[in-house]
Order: C-alpha cells, then sequence, then structure tokens
C-alpha cells in the first residue's frame, strides 16, 4: 500500500510498545504513541528519530485522540488493563482493525488465566464487538523485533482474525516489522497462538533461551 | 461525530432511530491532519469519505507531474475515487486534506451491510450517486461552453467559502488554468 497508515500504539514505552514502535516506524507507517507518562514518551521519540531520521513518530496523551486519528490500533498493554483501554477508545475504534498481542499469563508464567473456551484476542473483541480485532505479534518476544532472523531463519508470526481485509493489512504490517507473517486461521485460533506462547516461555525459562526465541515451522 | 452525516441522511431519507444506530455500527470515525493523504494513486479506494469537518481535495497527476484539481469536498460532501471504490480497480486520484478534518468513512462491505438490513438506504444511494453524476455532467458542459467568468462565478456559487478556505493556485487548477489566468479573470469580474 502506498497510502501511509497510521497507526496508535497504546501501552508504547512498555517493552512491547517499545520495540513494535522502533520496528515499524521505519516502515511506512504514522505512529501515534499513547501511554499515561509523557516525559517516557518524549524520550522514546527521540531515540526513535535518532535511529530512523525521517520517522513519524508523535507522541499524544489521550488514547481516545489517538485511536480517532488511527486506521490501526496496536493494544499493547498489560492483559488486565484491556478492558479500561476498550472502554475509552470503543467510539473511535469503530470497525477499525484492533491488534490484540496479549498472552493472558498468571504471575508465575506457568498458566493462562483465561478460560480454555475462550482467549484474550476473544475477550478483546467482545469489549470491542465493532472492532475488527486481529491477533498478532503474541508469539514474537520484545527482543526478537530487533534480531527477526534467529540462527539463519526469519522467525514466523502468526495471526489469526475473522476479517480477510483486516489480516491482509496486518500480514503487511508484520511484513514490515521484519518476520513472515503467517495466517492461522479465524479469531478462535488465538486459544492455540496464545498457548504456544506459554509453551515458548515455559521453555524459555527452563532452558534459558534468554528470551530471544521464536516459533518457525519447517516444511517442504 | 456523526451528526452532519445523519442530518444529511435526513434530508434524504426518513429513519427509526434504531435503523440508525445499525448504521453506526458500520462508520468509522477518522481524524486526519492537513497535508495527510487519505488515497494515494495506485492504492484501492477501500473508503468513502464524508466531510464532517474540515477540507479535501482529489486530483490527478500528468505525466509532467502537474496536478490537476477533480473535486473540493467541506462539510457535508463526499469524496472518493468513485471508479476505484466501484470496481476494486487501483485508484487514479490522489484525495488529501487541506485542513485539519474529521471524516466519516464508509467501507464497500459496510455499505452492503447497511444495505442488507436496511433497504430505505438505497434511495439514499441512488440520490447521492445521481447527484455526483449531475454536478459531473454540469463540470463537463461548464468546461465546454461557458466563458472564463461564467465558470468561476458558478463554481463560487457551487462551493461559496471555496476563496477563504482553499489557495488561489489550487482553484485555478480546479478550472485548468494557470494563476495568471485566473486574477485575470478575477478582475474582470470584478471591474463589471
Ligand atoms: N514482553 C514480551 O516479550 C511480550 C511478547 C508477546 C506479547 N506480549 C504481551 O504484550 C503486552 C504488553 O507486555 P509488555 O511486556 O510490553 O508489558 P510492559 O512492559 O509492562 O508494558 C505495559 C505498557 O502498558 C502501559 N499501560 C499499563 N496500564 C495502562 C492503561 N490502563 N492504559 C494505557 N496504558 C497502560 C504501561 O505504561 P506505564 O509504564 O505508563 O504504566 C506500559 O507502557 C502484554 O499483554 C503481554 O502479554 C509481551
Amino acid at each position: 500500500m502506498r497510502t501511509r497508515q497510521t497507526i496508535a500504539v497504546i501501552g508504547a514505552t512498555g517493552s512491547m510498545g517499545t520495540a513494535i514502535a522502533k520496528s515499524l516506524s521505519k516502515g511506512n507507517y504514522r505512529l501515534l504513541l499513547f501511554t499515561s507518562d509523557k516525559s517516557k514518551l518524549k524520550d522514546l521519540q527521540k531515540e526513535i528519530i535518532a535511529t530512523t531520521p525521517g520517522a513519524d513518530v508523535e507522541p499524544i496523551s489521550c488514547s481516545y485522540t489517538a485511536s480517532w486519528e488511527a486506521d490501526v490500533i496496536i493494544v499493547a498493554v498489560p492483559f488486565a488493563m484491556e478492558k479500561e483501554v476498550a472502554d475509552k477508545i470503543r467510539e473511535v475504534a469503530n470497525q477499525k482493525i484492533v491488534i490484540s498481542i496479549a498472552n493472558p499469563l498468571n504471575e508465575t508464567y506457568d498458566a493462562l488465566v483465561t478460560a480454555p473456551d475462550t482467549s484474550a484476542a476473544e475477550e478483546l473483541q467482545k469489549l470491542l464487538p465493532n472492532s475488527k480485532v486481529v491477533k498478532a505479534f503474541n508469539t514474537t518476544f520484545a527482543a526478537d523485533f530487533a534480531q527477526p532472523v534467529i540462527d539463519g531463519k526469519r522467525v514466523d508470526a502468526f495471526i489469526a482474525g475473522n476479517d480477510n481485509d483486516a489480516l491482509e493489512t496486518v500480514s503487511e504490517i508484520v511484513q514490515a516489522a521484519g518476520f513472515n507473517p503467517v495466517i492461522a486461521g479465524d479469531l478462535s485460533v488465538s486459544r492455540i497462538l496464545e498457548n504456544m506462547q506459554l509453551l515458548l516461555i515455559r521453555l524459555g525459562i527452563k532452558y534459558n533461551y534468554n528470551w530471544l526465541a521464536g516459533w518457525k515451522i519447517l516444511h517442504q | 461525530m456523526y451528526e452532519l452525516f445523519f442530518e444529511k441522511l435526513a434530508e434524504k431519507i426518513a429513519l427509526t432511530p434504531g435503523q440508525q444506530d445499525i448504521i453506526k455500527r458500520y462508520l468509522i470515525p477518522k481524524k486526519i491532519r492537513k497535508n495527510q493523504y487519505l488515497l494515494q494513486e495506485g492504492d484501492v479506494a477501500r473508503h468513502a469519505a464524508f466531510v464532517e469537518k474540515g477540507a479535501l481535495r482529489a486530483y490527478s497527476v500528468d505525466e509532467k507531474g502537474a496536478e490537476h484539481i477533480i473535486q473540493f469536498a467541506f462539510e457535508g460532501w463526499t469524496i472518493s475515487d468513485m471508479y476505484s471504490f466501484m470496481t476494486g480497480n487501483p485508484a487514479t486520484y490522489n484525495i488529501d486534506a487541506l485542513e485539519d478534518s474529521e471524516l466519516v468513512l464508509i467501507s464497500t462491505n459496510a455499505q452492503e451491510e447497511i444495505l442488507k438490513q436496511i433497504p430505505e438506504y438505497e434511495a439514499y444511494i441512488r440520490l447521492q450517486v445521481t447527484g455526483a453524476y449531475m454536478a459531473m455532467q454540469k463540470r463537463i458542459t461548464s468546461m465546454l461552453s461557458l466563458s472564463l467568468e461564467e465558470r468561476y462565478i458558478n463554481l463560487i456559487k457551487l462551493y461559496p467559502n471555496l476563496i477563504q478556505r482553499v489557495p488561489q493556485r489550487m482553484i485555478a487548477s480546479y478550472m485548468g488554468l494557470t494563476p495568471e489566468t485566473l486574477s485575470r479573470v478575477r478582475r474582470k469580474i470584478k471591474n463589471k
């Protein structure tokens, strides 16, 4: 797509928000960065522009305004905070693509807090019934964004959602971030994707992958 | 956020509050800043944009790189690359904002959904397309057969705030004139 898309990152100063913002600022995107801490946002903007001089990034002090201006909204806050964010942006997220990156982990990182018949993405869809929720970036660690090729292989990044145009748009975003996009299925497939990351986290802790790890499907 | 949109809709068709709520479900509220693109040539126009607040223009670029303005859109107008929106082929127009603007976007899919649920909406679209067709016919006839002074006067009638909101060179581009010719036309009208 030639027309520059505007992406709002809610929770931009977190590990994932920062990694996503830095990475996408190199592509043909305009980024609106939001968290409550304005000075942290300014620092992030400065840091991004220092490494990517032409980057189109702007800190914004209101999640409602950021989402109103956005074509795509990335919710990069902890799962427990998603309801609060959804309540604020619902009206202006109408019919827009909202990316759910959450892994709803418990405090000890060894299980998910969601029931087996749902997922963080489906819960966000319930909170934003008129938005096009797409699961993406939950199977990639924040550190992977700086190094999307691990052990010589481009990391796969799985995407799930119910709207074909939205899946296509998100695939382009995932590709711009340097990963290999793999559309896995409809939004309910998020249950599998969130469990996959639970496994990777548990293995990462057990075998000390140092948070730089990812999925790659080997096939003919 | 959708006030003017529903006001304009009510001028053409009567809707119950329930029907308005159904339509609202399919609308995209979108803010865009001055100089930003809504659409660039080569992409498919996935939306028609209704202007709640602000101003946009559609233009094409010729082989020499010169811009030709096709349409302006102020409050209450709808703008898109209709050919691309209807056929799904790449757009030949660029659409950008002349002021910070607030838009209501409707996608082709959303339009289909609304039509399925609210048959009255068909009449609105028919009136809109007819209106756009008549405007186009007027623009062509005036290009072919009216004097420059007449064309300028008609243009100001069509867009009463045009002079206050749009630079001279864009008005000249819309009329297919050089800015110098346009100022001559304006002087002539003043001196009458
Ligand atoms: N870390 C990873 O490698 C990774 C990988 C895949 C998916 N994820 C998922 O990504 C999400 C974010 O994780 P993270 O590791 O980036 O967390 P994090 O570092 O703790 O960052 C959370 C961000 O959310 C902001 N925030 C918190 N509450 C908020 C609210 N009510 N409204 C707006 N912003 C709020 C925080 O801002 P303040 O600092 O101002 O509070 C911070 O910027 C989680 O759902 C996680 O499961 C993480």
